[in-house]
């Protein structure tokens, strides 16, 4: 696909995700059923999981796309992972936000250390550095390099991060929807986190899409730019 | 195989011997720890905790801020003199370089955790407790970990301009395991209790340390290549 019509599938795709997180408000607030025990503040479920899930979709992504630069060095795979980790961070970004509100509520606590709690935090900071490594090298070819070295170690040390987190006792509720007896949800519940879930991914490949479109811009501008000077 | 490990030795050898003969990082590393123990004696107020209590967290927060202070410098007297592109040049491979370069600050930091521990027993009134083996056993491998995150990170943070400013961004999340085991290892033989408790925790922190290293000589050429 040229990048052009990346950019117009992004430009759909992103569209349609906007569209449909309002669809995804819309069904929370007017359709979907009142949890018993929690009340209304259940209602932020249809956008914490699914903000989550799509993180760790977006981070599996840039880890991966990540290695394969460093094995291939296509530039298109650095692009990739820089979008992938921006996409990750934004929605990162969601989780960590609408996590405490709704704990405040549930649990009464902002904050506990839990073991995804504490798992995401760090996946974020650890993203943090991969962005602050790639802006501050004079040389963006080690800025690339360095910050796949920072993606790659910190995807394989996530196991050991969560395994000794989980020494401290687990407040997060466990799985409800993917687990062996099946989803124990009722129906219009688990309806509408799918939906949300499928309207998240939706708007995370728009704008990952866009994000990748935009960085293959940059690269043809500067080709076009050097080829210019010549 | 005898090549690589005498080229890993003679690096270990020349990083060693330059220690020994400056003593920049060391004098910097011990003064460190000790000035900690003593400002984290005035920070905590024995009428409400008892210092044995939070001992074992402090020895390790300081050995990771030590640790940082020393290792973050691993490259620095190398690239000021331009030694470090010879070093690189050299025939050694990128992660015999890595590794000698590893054991060199392994052996300045687990010295450095010596003295922590001393500082903080003598500080704080501890008590070696029931085994110091098992005690020496958790410092050393949380140390190797730790040393192999520091010395691949500091190879990149001294290739940006930030330099070690963005070192504890990189390395404190994936520090998380060292010091959960490594401080709930040593609170525990602090307090006296049996070794057994705390084999767990020792198989992570060398399984942690393993991984980390076998990671970063993987993962050093990428950092270093030009």
């Amino acid at each position: 696909m040229s990048f052009t019509g990346i950019r117009r599938t992004g430009v759909v795709l992103a569209a349609l995700g906007l569209l449909g997180l309002g669809l995804v408000y819309y069904l929370s607030f007017f359709w979907v059923s009142t949890e018993a025990s929690q009340g209304i503040v259940q209602r932020i479920f249809y956008v914490h999981p699914p903000a989550a899930w799509t993180t760790f979709v977006a981070f599996g992504i840039a880890a991966l796309t990540s290695a394969m630069y460093l094995w291939l060095r296509d530039e298109r795979l650095d692009w990739a992972a820089q979008s992938a980790a921006e996409g990750g961070m934004v929605f990162g970004t969601i989780m960590l936000t609408t996590g405490p509100l709704w704990g405040r509520i549930a649990w009464g606590t902002y904050w506990t250390w839990e073991p995804r709690l504490t798992l995401t935090l760090l996946l974020w900071f650890i993203f943090l550095g991969y962005f602050m490594v790639r802006s501050s090298t004079e040389n963006p070819d080690q800025g690339k390099r360095f910050s796949a070295v920072v993606a790659i170690m910190g995807s394989m040390l996530i196991p050991f991060i969560h395994l000794s987190v989980i020494w401290f006792r687990s407040l997060h509720p466990q799985p409800v929807v993917i687990k062996a007896e099946g989803p124990s949800l009722p129906g219009d519940m688990l309806t509408l986190l799918l939906t949300s879930l499928g309207v998240f991914l939706v708007l995370f490949t728009g704008l990952f899409m866009l994000r990748y479109a935009l960085e293959g811009a940059r690269h043809e501008l500067q080709l076009r730019a050097r080829r210019a000077a010549d | 195989m005898s090549l690589y490990l005498r080229q890993v030795g003679v690096i270990v050898w020349k990083d060693l011997l330059l220690e020994l003969r400056t003593r920049e990082r060391f004098a910097a590393m011990g003064a460190f720890a000790v000035l900690a123990g003593v400002l984290f004696n005035f920070s905590t107020d024995t009428s409400l905790v008892r210092p044995q209590d939070i001992a074992a967290g402090l020895i390790w927060m300081t050995l990771v801020f030590d640790g940082l202070l020393g290792v973050g410098r691993t490259f620095h007297m190398e690239s000021e003199d331009g030694a470090l592109q010879g070093l690189l040049m050299s025939p050694a491979p990128k992660d015999a370089i890595f590794l000698g370069k590893t054991i060199s600050n392994f052996a300045l930091l687990f010295v450095v955790a010596l003295l922590v521990l001393g500082v903080f027993m003598l500080f704080f009134g501890l008590e070696i407790g029931s085994s110091p083996l098992a005690l020496l056993l958790a410092l050393g491998l949380g140390s190797l970990g730790f040393v192999a995150l520091g010395t691949l990170f500091s190879a990149v943070s001294a290739g940006t301009r930030m330099g070690e400013t963005v070192l504890p961004i990189l390395v404190f999340p994936l520090l998380v395991p060292m010091v959960i085991y490594g401080a709930g290892a040593t609170g525990r033989l602090l307090a006296g209790r049996p070794v057994a408790e705390v084999a767990g925790n020792l198989r992570m922190l060398g399984a942690f340390a393993l991984v980390a290293l076998a990671a970063g000589a993987a993962l050093f050429r990428f950092v270093v290549e030009d």
